[in-house]
């Protein structure tokens, strides 16, 4: 009798312990899904005809200690504490665009990519800048609203002090970058904006103001130069 | 009773497939595909300024056949945009110039399979290398900082070649 109430004891115990650990393979499992089914889609859309995948990691990044394999291996990884930032199919697509065009470069060129790749590395605020621009391009032939990337980036992105000597560029000029390319390319989005009342989107609008008024006064006096964000 | 449940459960699984099919409108199936060649009408450089989404025309050096059946003549003008410019850096980065949506009469642009990219002169392969022997002196090794790459040309007698898939959708 005793040993029966034992085996039952142990039972009700490990239950719960294993309802909770299918939960989250579950979890785990509907996050990579979603992941898969969004990358594929703009592959596919796009007519990417490179290899790429896709792996949902629920570790943090720690850029410090571990080797970016977006160009090494061809493999996006989508940690998880930046997946947390993502609350809709837009921002997620715009997330993967981002590094679909990082990974993209590094198909082309000398020795496999590897020449290519080494210029991604070593001229990474020039190409930070182009695969944003990508980016852009990838979501509008996919069906996605461009303007999720204004928003991704705003919520995601912490803004320095200075980009003088900095591989990166100031989050602020990022943007700015972005909507400008829009604003020519895919003025559309602007017109009919679906972002209008969403309020990531509208803090970006409020702290924009003065790039937003250079370009403009581009615009306005129909210049090719290249504006000089802040 | 055990004959109903089993007719629910066959149409169930007939019909569960076709609901859950969703059609795709790209289908990448077929492998027959048709050069189409053609050349820029004005030459063409990241040297003078241009904004992205600007279109650049080109015609087409040679008549398209489809099964012995002419699709396009040569001489047909073709309107690109260009989608992307990367502008030349530092230590030999050269321009490049991405082009998309090639505008030709009775093709969509989701039956052509390639953009095309055109690269400037990459300085790189010299650069880097000048770069890192001239190190050890002070400062002396930023100074390759300042060798820029070349513009991306399209010259009027550069033939580009895109691949039109008839049967893609």
């Amino acid at each position: 009798m005793r040993a029966v109430l034992t085996l039952l004891l142990i039972t009700s115990l490990s239950l719960p312990v294993k309802a909770i650990e299918n939960t989250i393979l579950t979890n785990e499992n509907n996050i990579q899904t979603r992941i898969d089914s969004i990358g594929t889609t703009i592959l596919n859309k796009n007519k990417i005809d490179k290899r790429i995948i896709f792996t949902y990691n629920k570790k943090t990044k720690k850029k410090a200690l571990s080797a970016d394999k977006t160009i090494t291996n061809r493999q996006i990884v989508i940690y998880d504490g930046l997946y947390q930032s993502v609350q809709t199919d837009d921002e997620l697509a715009a997330m993967l665009s981002r590094e679909i065009s990082t990974v993209i470069k590094s198909y082309s060129g000398a020795w496999g990519g590897t020449i290519d790749s080494a210029q991604v590395t070593l001229g990474s605020k020039k190409f930070e800048i182009v695969a944003d621009k990508r980016a852009v391009d990838y979501m509008v032939n996919s069906g996605y609203n461009p303007l999720a990337l204004i928003v991704f980036i705003n919520k995601t992105c912490p803004q320095k002090r200075f980009d003088k000597f900095s591989r990166h560029n100031l989050t602020s000029k990022r943007l700015a970058r972005i909507y400008e390319y829009i604003t020519f390319k895919y003025p559309q989005y602007l017109e009919n904006n679906e972002f209008i009342d969403n309020p990531y989107y509208q803090n970006f609008l409020l702290t924009s103001i003065d790039n937003r008024k250079k370009l403009e006064e581009k615009i306005e006096t129909k210049s090719t130069k290249e504006i000089d964000y802040e | 009773m055990n004959k109903f449940i089993g007719v629910i459960l066959l149409i169930s699984a007939l019909l569960f497939p076709i609901a859950n099919a969703e059609e795709l409108d790209y289908n990448y199936q077929s492998t027959f595909f048709v050069p189409i060649k053609m050349s820029i009408t004005e030459d063409f450089s990241t040297k003078t300024p241009l904004n992205e989404g600007e279109k650049l025309q080109f015609k087409i050096t040679e008549d398209v056949f489809i099964n012995k059946s002419k699709i396009l003549e040569k001489g047909t003008l073709v309107n690109a945009t260009i989608e992307t410019i990367i502008t030349s850096g530092m230590n030999g980065f050269p321009d490049e110039v991405i082009l998309n949506r090639f505008e030709i009469p009775g093709i969509k642009n989701s039956q052509i399979r390639n953009e095309y990219i055109k690269t400037g002169r990459n300085r790189c392969y010299w650069v880097y290398p000048l770069k890192w022997a001239l190190t050890p002196i002070p400062f002396v090794g930023s100074l390759t900082n300042l060798i820029k790459g070349g513009h991306a040309q399209i010259k009027t007698d550069d033939i580009i070649t895109i691949y039109y898939y008839p049967e893609w959708k």
